[in-house]
């Protein structure tokens, strides 16, 4: 990988307000006295395996955080990347195989599906979650197993809903509903004045699962309870899907094919009011070299996704965690890399350079100036803290991950929206797939 | 096709469909005659020539047209026709082949398939022939075990195969993937010769062996040469499959520069949601170019070989 003086430079301011940030939350030399460290092995070197680069930044400042940890310890980092639906089955292959990169930044439950091939973290999770101000819950979900730690949550890219402001005052609301009642209001209101919106019921890994599992959750619906019996047929669920349907009366044409970038495209094409993403579309406009695009960009702004029923957030977003394999031949020496990168000084200015793209996993992080430099990314940090697991409310592990990886939830919903299904048979159908996985 | 119609009236079969196609075309009506009429070959020939055409060559023209547009364009469907660029500009190609390792992918992917392609050729040729021609006992049952790998799905494969890769230490190289392919490339290729090798007469081999010819002499002086078509067609598809291939490239290889076109493209072009598609249609245009040209080279060897093998 090759730096130009411009990279460098770059990286190093973002350093320099990564410092700052840090001692605003009162890490820094302040823990100099409560630093845990690992002693790496002689002559270790490391092998990464990590998800391509979301923003340019997000690269940049990892590989120069590795940089400094390469000074500071002469434990070589080698970075691979893959673009991210492509890590899992590659994790998968390393864990089976034995053999491959020593750490891995995987998604969602990847750890529960081959605990034992993990080394735990316990000590480096107990001693993060203590020093800046504990992980939130969904975290431990994802990392642990049992009381052990196989994971170490880096955060999640979140989803909100973005909307064009002067479409949705035009319609008669201030700023976009956060609540499903309004949600509907509102999108019924844009389409009448000719500005539907957009939501992906396609396979779309990120954002199909995203926004289907909230609503669903929001209802009060789920696929499995705390047993992993399956219980998705249920009334919430079908109260879920009527009001997708309900909901996709106001839709573009089209969604029901759409992938994670389609809705990306819409939106930036002035095709939809509003969608549910990631922070991908704002950025792509504020830093286009196109004078339209940058108008564009001052009229979208961001709420949370809409609570359900229920009364509390239900989202689900796309998570990410590290793994480090039993087979590698330095553990230590992974241990201390995941420690130096999640600590305050590099994780802060990481996260400031993926401007607000990953939302951390560690509540001190929350005072990162990434989220208030601009109000517009402030909604994206209660991502984490907003989450439920996938799977919910059952066990992580194998089945939870396959009925992901078949979208039986996104499926159908489609079914419902496309009229193929009413919502009773949707579910019913639903809950067949799912016993499929959950009965191994 | 008027030139057939003499030819094919003197066969008894179109002899006796005569007062047929007279009945429906009037008396001239022999052969296919009823393509005389324009608008009948309108409708029989042009017109779903056109629909093949249209199938087949618009993706190559929305590659195009993708690659010479800007974003502004790409986005804006209103002040901007979906189908014809306005401002062309270079930047998606630029950003391919300056931004990024297209090169280097585009010249490993060429290496890989030329080496794969022509160990399976070597392979299989071998095995096709001592199926065909030497007969030995099971040698039917040998035949028929080698078409039933390829159906084996490289989904399934690829977990075995990395527990092999890793253990011999080819992880993240070039050979890594030459000695792969050939899994999935050498029974296909068999199958393909096999039927190839049966339409050659006999009666050639035997009179070699009667010169004193060995079965070496005779592979290499008499099958191959008139095999040549054949040849020509294994090496096409086993190429094609090469160069198109995703789940081994994928699992294999990590490193940046040993990676190929498609599992490159995808990678680098592709950040989060948000898709470079100017720069991955150019990538993908670049990338089916040198197939297109290989296929246009050697076309007529390809239909001939195939239909030689099917006809067996």
């Amino acid at each position: 990988m090759k730096f130009t003086r411009r990279d460098v430079l770059q990286t190093g301011a973002g350093l320099a307000a990564g410092a700052v940030g840090s001692r605003l939350i009162g890490s820094g030399s302040a823990f100099a006295d409560d630093m845990m460290s690992f002693k790496p092995e002689k002559g270790a070197k490391l092998r990464l395996l990590r998800w391509r680069r979301f923003v340019q930044g997000d690269e940049t400042a990892w590989v120069a955080n590795t940089k400094k940890f390469t000074e500071k310890t002469g434990v070589e980092v080698e970075i691979n990347s893959e673009s991210w639906e492509d890590v899992r089955p590659k994790a998968a292959v390393a864990a089976n195989v034995g053999d491959g990169p020593d750490v891995i930044l995987g998604w969602f439950d990847d750890p529960h599906q081959y605990p034992d091939k993990l080394v735990p973290l316990t000590d480096l999770a107990e001693y993060l979650g203590k020093k800046y101000g504990g992980w939130y819950p969904v975290c431990e979900r994802y990392g642990k197993r049992g009381d052990e730690w196989i994971g170490l949550p880096l955060g999640a890219a979140g989803a909100c809903t973005v909307y064009r402001q002067s479409w949705v005052q035009d319609a008669g609301f201030e700023t976009f509903p956060t609540d499903t009642e309004g949600f509907l209001k509102c999108a019924k209101a844009l389409k009448a004045k000719g500005h539907p919106i957009g939501m992906a019921l396609g396979n779309a890994v990120g954002d199909g699962n995203s926004w289907l599992h909230t609503i669903l959750w929001g209802f009060g619906g789920k696929m499995v309870d705390d047993k992993n019996k399956v219980v998705m047929n249920s009334p919430e669920t079908i109260q879920a899907l009527e009001y997708v349907k309900e909901l996709y009366e106001t839709f573009v044409p089209g969604t029901l094919s759409w992938l994670d970038s389609n809705n990306n495209k819409a939106f930036l094409a002035g095709d939809v009011a509003a969608t549910i993403n990631g922070i991908s579309i704002y950025y792509a406009a504020k830093t286009s070299d196109d004078p339209k695009m940058k108008e564009l960009a001052k009229d979208i702004y961001h709420v949370n996704m809409p609570q359900g029923p229920v009364g509390k957030p239900t989202e689900l977003n796309l998570f990410t965690q590290a793994m480090v394999f039993k087979y590698s031949k330095y553990p230590n020496a992974a241990k201390e890399y995941l420690r130096f990168m999640w600590e305050a000084d590099q994780y802060m200015p990481w996260q400031q350079a993926a401007i607000g793209y990953i939302t951390q996993p560690l509540r001190a992080y929350e005072k990162n100036p990434v989220w208030t430099e601009d109000p517009k990314h402030t909604p994206y940090r209660d991502c984490v803290k907003n989450m439920l697991w996938n799977g919910y409310s059952g066990e992580l592990g194998y089945a939870s991950a396959a009925a992901m990886a078949d979208y039986i939830v996104v499926n159908m919903f489609a079914e419902v929206c496309a009229g193929d299904r009413s919502p009773k048979e949707a579910a019913e159908r639903a809950a067949k797939r799912s016993e499929r996985y959950y009965r191994v | 096709m008027t030139d057939a119609t003499p030819q094919r009236a003197t066969e008894p079969g179109v002899a006796r469909d005569g007062p047929a196609r007279r009945g429906r075309g009037g008396d001239e009506g022999e052969g296919m005659d009823y393509l005389v009429s324009l608008p009948r070959r309108v409708v029989t020939v042009y017109l779903p020539l056109l629909v093949f055409l249209f199938v087949l060559l618009f993706p190559f023209y929305w590659m195009v047209i993708t690659t010479f547009k800007s974003n502004e364009e790409l986005y804006d469907f209103k002040d901007f026709s979906p189908f014809w660029v306005v401002h062309p500009t270079l930047h998606n190609l630029h950003k391919l082949f300056f931004e990024t390792h297209y090169p280097i992918w585009l010249w490993n992917t060429m290496v890989v398939s030329v080496v794969a392609t022509f160990l399976s050729l070597f392979c299989a040729v071998c095995a096709g022939y001592a199926i065909e021609r030497l007969r030995f006992k099971g040698s039917r049952l040998v035949g028929m075990a080698i078409f039933l790998a390829y159906l084996v799905p490289p989904s399934i494969l690829f977990i075995p195969l990395s527990t092999m890769v890793f253990s011999y230490g080819l992880f993240d190289s070039k050979f890594a993937l030459i000695l792969t392919y050939p899994t999935f490339l050498i029974p296909f290729c068999t199958w393909l010769l096999m039927g190839y090798f049966r339409s050659i007469p006999y009666e050639l081999e035997e009179c070699a062996l009667i010169d004193g010819a060995t079965r070496l002499q005779i592979l290499v002086k008499i099958i191959l040469p008139l095999a040549v078509p054949g040849l020509i067609s294994a090496g096409i598809f086993a190429f094609t499959l090469s160069w198109n291939e995703f789940i081994y490239a994928l699992t294999f290889i990590s490193s940046t520069t040993n990676k190929t076109v498609p599992v490159g493209v995808v990678t680098e072009l592709v950040e989060g949601d948000v898709y470079h598609w100017g720069s991955l249609m150019a990538g993908a245009l670049m990338g089916s170019l040198p197939v297109a040209v290989l296929y246009s080279f050697f076309v007529e060897y390809y239909v001939s070989s195939m239909t030689g093998a099917v006809k067996e």
